[in-house]
């Protein structure tokens, strides 16, 4: 929808929550979703087992968390928001999945990006750099571009 | 894996197939993609009132009961949710977002079979 635009004052193209971005927004929230309810079942009832893991899964719960609601959000801020959240995620997944696999034995248990997300079918891995393009792709105009 | 795993497993898959091809030819979401994802939601409800039946017969989930059902009930939120977001904007990308109901659901129906048996 248009208007949810303009009530924020903006420029109505300042919105990354249409088109392709809403199967991104969608895909996110699944993994907002199911990270969240793993980290929480994995540090209620293992946390001991393996603290850095489900630190980490608990960690990504968060970053997917903001990610999914900064996209849907319109505005420069949000953009910056989900910048940092996807570049977050793109680094988490790169560095857990690259000690998952050097090193196990800090990394027995499985979390969403344990082997760059293969438990997921990759796709922790992909929806980053989709979310760079797309963020690339919808960046809001230079400040002195806009009168 | 029961016969609710296949029943939601044929569904979901004819689900996204549907709404992936309508999403590649350009369509925005209509009748027959917004009822193929209904389905998936009836499969699930289908598994839900199964699960309840079976559960007052006596049978024991082998794993985590508040998994499973915890599972089931974000699982039957998930068609709603999509169908939802892809009515506000009816663009080709909606379809895109109906089609990931099917393969969600097949994956949660996949786990839910492995908690209960």
């Amino acid at each position: 929808m248009a208007d949810t635009s303009e009530h924020t004052g903006k420029r109505p193209a300042d919105t990354r929550n249409t088109g392709p971005g809403r199967l991104l927004i969608a895909v996110y929230a699944i993994f907002a979703i199911s990270a969240t309810a793993r980290a929480g079942y994995q540090t209620l009832t293992k946390f001991s087992e393996a603290p850095l893991a489900y630190l980490l899964s608990a960690f990504a719960a968060v970053v997917y968390v903001v990610a999914t609601v900064s996209l849907a959000k319109a505005g420069r801020t949000w953009f910056k928001v989900s910048l940092v959240a996807v570049l977050v995620e793109l680094v988490g997944v790169i560095v857990v999945g690259a000690l998952s696999l050097f090193d196990p034995v800090q990394f027995p248990h499985e979390t969403v990006w344990s082997a760059f997300g293969r438990g997921y079918a990759f796709v922790p891995f992909i929806l980053p750099i989709l979310g760079l393009i797309w963020l690339y792709r919808r960046r809001p105009a230079a400040p002195a571009a806009r009168i | 894996m029961d016969a609710y795993f296949y029943i939601i497993l044929g569904v979901g898959l004819l689900s996204t197939l549907i709404c992936m091809a309508a999403g590649i030819m350009k369509k925005a979401p209509n009748d027959i993609t917004i009822l193929s994802v209904a389905a998936v939601e009836l499969a699930l409800l289908v598994y839900l009132v199964g699960s309840i039946v079976r559960v007052i017969a006596g049978e024991q989930i082998a794993g985590e009961a508040w998994e499973f059902w915890g599972y089931l009930a974000t699982a039957l939120l998930l068609p709603v949710a999509a169908v939802y977001w892809s009515v506000l904007e009816r663009t080709r990308w909606s379809n895109f977002v109906l089609a990931a109901v099917g393969v969600t659901a097949l994956v949660m129906a996949a786990r839910m079979n492995q908690i209960w048996y």
